[in-house]
């Protein structure tokens, strides 16, 4: 076997580092099965490199690759093709290359097997964290390629590292530049990629329970950023998401429509009449959210939300929806009115739906409801009367309330009295309905902490609130919330200083703003590190063809072919031959030092009188032949070459020479310079 | 060549998956490819080549020309081959030393005075991405002497003892020594062409050298070879005669070396062998 085409030692251990960091990410995604084998087959290569084993014979190869199809099979027909099931068999085949790798050829294909396993991992994640993780399995990949390179004999690990990193790092400034020119192209056929099985978050249907589930969770929603300083206050962040206006006795649930006819209309409808049901004033509000994937096509905006981005549409109750189910992060853009009317006149439909109840039940809620609105005068105060009813009552806000009974509308407000938001707001929802009002449940999340690195307010799911809509003669529908009526300190502060005693808040998560709150430096890291995510989400992740149109026009003005591909080319040029200059020396990099230069400049001018130095003739063979042919300058030559060895090679300061010793080397080489015939013909330049 | 279609197959894969950052990764690739280009360049850049002088080899041998790589003071060199058309590859690295000596074997096809090709200096150092190399004439030559062929050589060693003037002959060409019998292969030369005008049928003539004991290694000792089997013949002969530390000499058309015995000798009657034109 020709030793050239041989797999050296280092490269080989250098791949299986690359394998196991590309294969790590993927531990917890792929099935148990695959993680085994390909944890065997490592094994197998090493045990073949200590020479324990060897590699596998025909027979074995063949069985592997029935096994790993039938396998395949049995997985496809499990959990369906997917890139889950691709992703497991692309690192099946990779491992099976592992044991068989015999020749340089071989450990090339699993190098490119590598670099398209680090692409896997950012189809599942792509936040600041992988990316830096990304950044050292290319490392170790090119770490790899080069020991490929190197000839056996430099045993030389960490020189290879340190070359595969300022490689990367060189590489860096032209990525750079492609990332943000290269035109972005549409994808060519559309796949669905794999949620990063994130919550789902607040849902279309909320029953007890629902949203404290979500108040023990410290994952975060969404990230939002205000235009300016236009960000209201704390008492004011609603984040409206969607509008329950049925219910059955348990669960407050989203009147879907039947058809899609009935969808079309409800589009229709709403723009059609945009501007008849709707009445603003005031500044409208401009913000930028970045929601993490739910998996739902919902997605979140402040009270009257009208949404800026494309691919989102509005419904006849102003909530808003993507085109599609939310996978990846997304980043929309919304205007919102804080001052607005809608709905003043509600059709007739929308009022029945907005009254249903079910037919019987909650007798006693039902009596409560019908005195309490005989005692006052309008709509509005039989709304405050019941929030007055919540606070002057023993009521609690808790995550963990009692189960409630078969009427549990009458349990809760006369019996228990402890409950999360949506106990309030489903139970303030049924004693309006009951009076003839109008109402609605809405569902979505209230408050934020605010990252003050980045100016941002990050929404978490335990921010999940419920509150309600009321219908009020020729105030069209008015925001009510009873949670607040009963824990002030939710509204005002938020749900971490309501719930700071409560056990069961966030006790999902350990790392979260309440319980790192206390500790000042680790909460500051924390919004530090989640800032970078943020940025680096809007600026990086969120890159794609619209910004880098935007970002093109404000630089350049009109996109066009011909500009694109000028400004590609000379800003590539640019970063190439930047980084080109860091990597070619072009000067030659010979290092003389004083005395050197001194003493070419002497034999220089010895040879204008027929004595130049020979190449590689050394300072005493030099000095030797030189008195030979001139006797008269032996004193001189002696001296010279005598203080020139002593510098050069005896000096402590390692060639360079003293000041003294130098100065001593420059008289000498003056005497002897004396000697000569003046050849210049402005004289001799001292020194 | 994967590397590339690793690249472009990452990079469909962004614009189907909408990706950003795998559109970032297969930048990078590119990027990392682009570099690498200059990283070889620069591999070679600067690196010094210089022709030392070769030793002679018999023909048929492969000619190893030395060739010294030097360095520039903190760079380093990984990696190279050097390597003449139709010849052996040899590897260098200048990591540890400022210089080094390497061979190179080029196969020799001929006698004489060979003029090495062009050196090619290759690298693929330090992705194996792509190939920097270099052609250079290093003006390198080196000697190349007949191939040896072994024959028995009893002919000459027996009884070359004797006084002086005793003319032990042999067919030679120095001096004539009378009439023989004409026999087909003969050279036309040696025919007597006066007896045949005479019409006293084909005769020829007949030399002999006369022999001391100082051996002559001569031209017509090997009468009715060819040039270069008579010269591979002699050079045989050269190599048997030096090992016993014999004294002897050459005489080959238009040279005459002297009789003498040792390495000086060996080496000029080698040299004349190597660059003896004409012949026969």
């Amino acid at each position: 076997m020709d030793i050239a085409l041989q797999i050296p030692r280092n490269a080989l251990i250098w791949t299986l580092v690359a394998v196991v960091a590309v294969m790590l990410p993927q531990v917890t995604r792929m099935p148990s099965w695959v993680i085994f084998i390909a944890a065997m087959c490592v094994a197998w290569r090493l045990l073949i490199y200590a020479g324990k084993l060897d590699f596998p014979g025909r027979l074995l190869r063949t069985g592997l690759v029935i096994f790993t199809l039938i396998l395949t099979m049995t997985q496809i027909r499990n959990i369906g093709v997917g890139l889950d099931s691709a992703a497991s068999l692309l690192a099946l085949g990779f491992v099976f290359k592992l044991i068989e790798m015999r020749y340089k050829r071989d450990i090339y294909i699993v190098i490119s097997l590598c670099f398209v396993m680090t692409l896997v991992i950012f189809l599942y994640s792509q936040s600041a964290l992988t990316t830096l993780y990304v950044g050292l399995t290319v490392t170790i990949i090119i770490s790899a390629m080069i020991a490929l390179n190197r000839s056996g004999i430099v045993n030389d690990n960490r020189g290879t590292a340190m070359l595969a990193a300022r490689m990367v790092l060189q590489a860096i400034p032209l990525t750079v530049v492609l990332f943000m020119v290269f035109p972005r192209i549409a994808p060519l056929w559309a796949v669905p990629l794999p949620s990063g099985g994130g919550m789902t978050g607040v849902s279309d249907e909320m029953s007890p329970g629902d949203l404290a589930m979500l108040g023990r969770s410290a994952d975060l929603a969404f990230r939002a950023q205000f235009e300016g300083d236009s960000a209201p206050g704390h008492e004011d962040l609603y984040w409206r998401g969607l509008v329950l206006d049925n219910y059955d006795g348990f669960t407050w649930s989203r009147t879907r429509s039947n058809s899609a006819f009935d969808n079309a209309m409800d589009t229709a409808d709403f723009r059609f009449r945009w501007e008849g049901r709707v009445e603003t004033s005031g500044e409208p509000v401009n913000y930028n959210i970045i929601l993490e994937p739910t998996r739902q096509p919902w997605v979140f905006g402040l009270h009257l939300a009208e949404p800026a981005s494309r691919n989102l549409n509005q419904t006849r109750n102003f909530e808003m929806f993507n085109s599609g189910l939310i996978t990846q992060r997304i980043s929309y853009d919304v205007t919102s009115y804080m001052e607005n009317q809608t709905d003043l006149i509600l059709l007739s439909y929308a009022r029945r739906r907005s009254l249903q109840l079910p037919e019987g039940g909650n007798e006693q809620s039902r009596q409560f409801a019908e005195q309490l609105r005989a005692s006052v005068a309008s709509d509005m105060d039989y709304a405050n009367a019941v929030l007055a009813h919540f606070r002057t009552n023993e009521f609690f806000y808790s995550l963990n309330p009692p189960l409630l009974g078969d009427n549990r509308v009458d349990d809760f407000l006369f019996n228990t009295q402890e409950g999360f938001c949506e106990h309030y707001a489903s139970t303030f929802a049924f004693l309006m309905r009951a009076a003839g009002i109008p109402t609605r449940v809405v569902v979505g999340y209230h408050g934020a902490e605010y990252n003050r690195f980045e100016n941002y307010m990050m929404v978490y799911q335990y921010n999940a609130h419920a509150w309600n809509e009321i219908w009020i003669e020729g105030q069209g529908w008015v925001r009510m919330d009873p949670t607040g009526a009963v824990s002030p300190d939710r509204i005002r502060l938020g749900v971490e200083a309501a719930l700071r005693n409560d056990p069961a808040f966030m006790d999902q998560s350990l790392f979260s703003a309440a319980r790192l709150g206390g500790i000042n430096w680790l909460n500051n890291l924390r919004l530090r590190l989640d800032a970078i995510e943020y940025e680096w989400n809007r600026r990086v992740v969120n890159y794609d063809e619209d910004v880098q149109i935007e970002i093109f026009e404000q630089f350049f003005g009109d996109v066009t072919e011909r500009k694109v591909l000028i400004v590609l080319f000379v800003m590539a040029a640019i970063a190439i031959g930047g980084v080109g200059l860091t990597i070619i020396n072009l000067r030659p990099t010979h290092h003389r030092t004083q005395a050197d230069k001194l003493y070419f400049k002497v034999s220089k001018e010895l040879a204008r009188i027929g004595l130049a130095r020979n190449k590689g003739e050394g300072p005493l063979s030099y000095r030797d032949r030189v008195v030979a042919q001139r006797p008269e300058l032996k004193n001189e030559m002696d001296t010279f070459v005598g203080h020139y060895l002593a510098l050069t090679y005896q000096s402590k300061s390692g060639g360079e020479g003293s000041r003294s010793e130098l100065a001593t080397l420059r008289s000498a080489a003056l005497q002897l310079r004396r000697r000569l015939p003046p050849l210049r013909r402005f004289g001799i330049r001292a020194g | 060549m994967l590397f590339v279609l690793a690249s472009i197959l990452i990079f469909i894969a962004a614009i189907n998956y909408a990706v950003s950052l795998a559109f970032g990764l297969a930048f990078l690739m590119i990027a990392v490819f682009i570099l690498s280009i200059l990283y070889a360049f620069n591999n070679l850049n600067q690196l010094k080549l210089e022709g030392l002088a070769s030793p002679p080899v018999y023909c048929g041998e492969a000619a190893g020309f030395k060739v010294l790589i030097s360095r520039m003071a903190d760079r380093r060199h990984e990696s190279l081959e050097l390597v003449f058309p139709d010849g052996a590859t040899t590897h260098a690295d200048l990591v540890s030393l400022d210089q080094q000596e390497v061979t190179v074997f080029v196969p020799t096809t001929r006698r004489g005075e060979f003029k090495a090709p062009r050196l090619r200096i290759t690298t693929f150092y330090p992705l194996g991405l792509c190939r920097a190399w270099s052609v250079v004439d290093l003006n390198l030559q080196c000697l190349v002497y007949p191939k040896p062929i072994t024959f028995v050589m009893n002919e000459f060693n027996s009884g070359s003892s004797g006084n002086d003037d005793a003319a032990i002959s042999k067919e030679g060409s120095e001096d004539f020594y009378g009439l023989r019998e004409y026999v087909v292969g003969d050279p036309m030369r040696q025919v007597a062409w006066k007896n045949v005008a005479r019409g006293q049928g084909m005769q020829v003539k007949q030399f002999v050298d006369y022999v001391d004991d100082r051996l002559w290694l001569d031209w017509d000792m090997f009468y009715g070879f060819s040039t270069e089997e008579r010269l591979s013949r002699l050079c045989y002969c050269v190599l048997q005669l030096s090992r016993a530390n014999k004294p002897y000499g050459l005489r080959i058309p238009g040279i005459t070396i002297p009789p003498a015995s040792g390495v000086g000798q060996r080496n000029k009657i080698l040299r004349q062998l190597a660059l003896f034109e004409g012949g026969a």
